[in-house]
């Protein structure tokens, strides 16, 4: 008698197991664990987080220290097969000056052993809508073109998989429009398309789901919508100045939402678990005690201390 | 074979874009305009001196030199490599491609200053064409280790021009002068051996068997060390 095999679930086109990289005493990254599927993600985090390294990694042109990246089920560290599968957008801007924007097309499309690699490259062109400027010398490009290039260079053997470093850098608004549709088409098709960003606009608009990544770590992992809800049900710090801050104070600490204020000369400064609250609660008490509000300022809104809190929760 | 023609295509359109190219082409031109001088003076006694310290010693590892590192070391360092590193197939090709290209280049402007410096000298002196061919060859030899060497010196180090250059100055200028011993570890001594065996020289500084011994040894250990070292080759990010 034999029992059907049981069904397999499909491999995952990334999977990050364990994996960490460091570079003598300094760790890059730290024990990350992920895998990412059809459609596209975002890794976030700020500057020198370790995004780079992460996504290094992920393309085979860096040796974790420790545990295991599979792309396509196959370990991506030194085996150049896997390039068959996968396009590259490198974070760094540089392209042979020298070559035309197709030359460099069809460059890649050889390399890749395509049987018409001219075709290929004339799609690749046409797809980031740069056939106007494809016979000029990319060194003549300005920095949207060139990551419009690149992005012909990866595509060009019609990858499952698409790892893009930082692709939005230089890009104006109308071409970062482009790029997301461009994107999004990808994900239709059953791509999948991982790409980092320090700007979580970007992402949000892009993504998703997303993976924050901050000090090497794995902050946060999931869909963007209960990520975004975890970095807005943070606690917020505000700096206040007002005609009569010891008043205010008092007014304030009988809001439930606020659970620490601090006077000193400077002003207030107000700890909050509701941000949407406080904000509309603090104008009605000004008015009401006829206190004048001078200043309303954030202290902690920089996305290095969203993430800070993501880690640290 | 195809799919490395891209990789030699951009090689040489790199190293022939560039000023440098001219500033070697005038190097190469060197020994041509000083034994042009040497005739327009009226002094043909250095003649041949001028193949052995000029060319071998001289304008050959300089241009192999700035071909070899120039060759993979720019775009190690400018991450343009990134675009030959994710393909598919070995690394060998890209290491085979570009080796090819800065020895091709090196010989293609050693090799006819030689020739064209014989022809100059042989006006008066007919008997100068076997040494100049001698040289001729053993130039080709001698430049392709050089280039392959510099080369995947480059892969190893980011500071491959200044070492090159300590490497021909100091070991194979100085140091052979003062330790005879390490003559044999010289690609210059090597070159110059194989010169010397193809003119029949009685009491060559190193025989013609070891010359080429030398020379197939930088040659091949060069292709096989760059190959293992791009084969295992790290992209330092930007963090």
């Amino acid at each position: 008698m034999t029992a059907a095999a049981p069904p397999q679930a499909p491999a995952a086109a990334i999977a990050v197991e364990h994996v960490s990289r460091w570079y003598g005493n300094v760790v890059a990254v730290n024990d990350v664990s992920f895998s990412v599927g059809p459609g596209v993600t975002g890794l976030l985090g700020p500057n020198g987080a370790g995004k780079t390294t992460l996504l290094h990694m992920i393309a085979g042109l860096l040796a974790p220290s420790a545990g295991e990246v599979l792309v396509e089920g196959r370990p991506a560290w030194r085996d150049s097969e896997m390039y068959r599968h996968v396009g590259l957008v490198p974070e760094r801007e540089t392209v042979y000056p020298f070559l035309t924007g197709r030359e460099f097309t069809i460059a890649n499309a050889r390399q890749q052993g395509l049987p018409d690699p001219d075709a290929a490259a004339e799609r690749a062109i046409a797809l980031v809508e740069l056939a106007d400027a494809a016979d000029r010398r990319v060194g003549t490009y300005s920095k949207g073109m060139r990551q419009r290039i690149k992005m012909a260079a990866a595509l060009v053997h019609e990858p499952p998989v698409l790892i893009l470093d930082e692709p939005f850098n230089g890009m104006d608004p109308r071409q970062r429009l482009h790029m997301f549709e461009l994107l999004r088409r990808m994900a239709e098709q059953g791509r999948t398309v991982l790409l980092s960003s320090h700007i979580l606009e970007e992402v949000e608009r892009m993504a998703e789901s997303i993976l924050v990544i901050y000090a090497g770590r794995l902050a946060a992992a999931g869909d963007f919508r209960s990520i975004r809800r975890l970095m807005t049900d943070r606690p917020h710090v505000f700096h206040v100045r007002s005609s009569d801050d010891r008043r205010l104070a008092a007014e304030l600490l009988r809001l439930e939402c606020v659970f620490g204020v601090e006077l000193d000369a400077k002003g207030l400064t107000v700890r909050t678990a509701d941000l949407g609250q406080l904000t509309r609660q603090m104008p009605r008490i000004a008015r009401d005690h006829g206190i004048s509000l001078r200043e309303l300022r954030p202290t902690d809104d920089s996305l290095e201390s969203v993430f800070a809190y993501l880690v640290g929760r | 074979m195809i799919r490395s023609m891209p990789v030699v295509a951009i090689t040489l359109r790199s190293l022939l874009d560039r000023r440098r190219f001219w500033l070697m082409l005038l190097l190469a031109a060197v020994p041509v305009a000083i034994t042009l001088l040497g005739r327009a003076v009226g002094d043909v006694s250095f003649s041949e001196s001028v193949f052995d310290r000029l060319v071998i010693q001289t304008v050959l590892p300089l241009i192999a030199l700035v071909f070899g590192t120039g060759a993979l070391g720019a775009e190690l360092e400018d991450g343009t490599i990134v675009y030959l590193l994710t393909k598919p197939g070995r690394r060998f090709r890209i290491v085979l491609a570009k080796g090819l290209v800065a020895a091709g280049l090196t010989i293609a402007l050693v090799v006819p200053a030689t020739l064209l410096t014989g022809l100059i000298v042989a006006t008066d002196d007919p008997d100068i064409i076997v040494p100049a061919v001698s040289y001729a060859v053993a130039a080709a030899a001698g430049g392709t280790a050089y280039a392959l060497g510099f080369m995947t010196l480059s892969s190893l180090t980011s500071r491959a021009l200044a070492i090159g250059l300590g490497y021909v100055l100091l070991w194979e200028g100085v140091l052979a002068g003062l330790l005879p011993g390490t003559q044999t570890f010289s690609i210059r001594q090597a070159t110059l051996g194989v010169a010397e065996a193809l003119q029949g020289a009685d009491d060559p500084t190193l025989d013609a068997a070891t010359s080429v011994g030398v020379l197939a040894v930088v040659i091949l250990g060069s292709l096989a060390l760059g190959s293992w070292r791009m084969s295992r080759y790290q992209l330092r990010g930007g963090e």
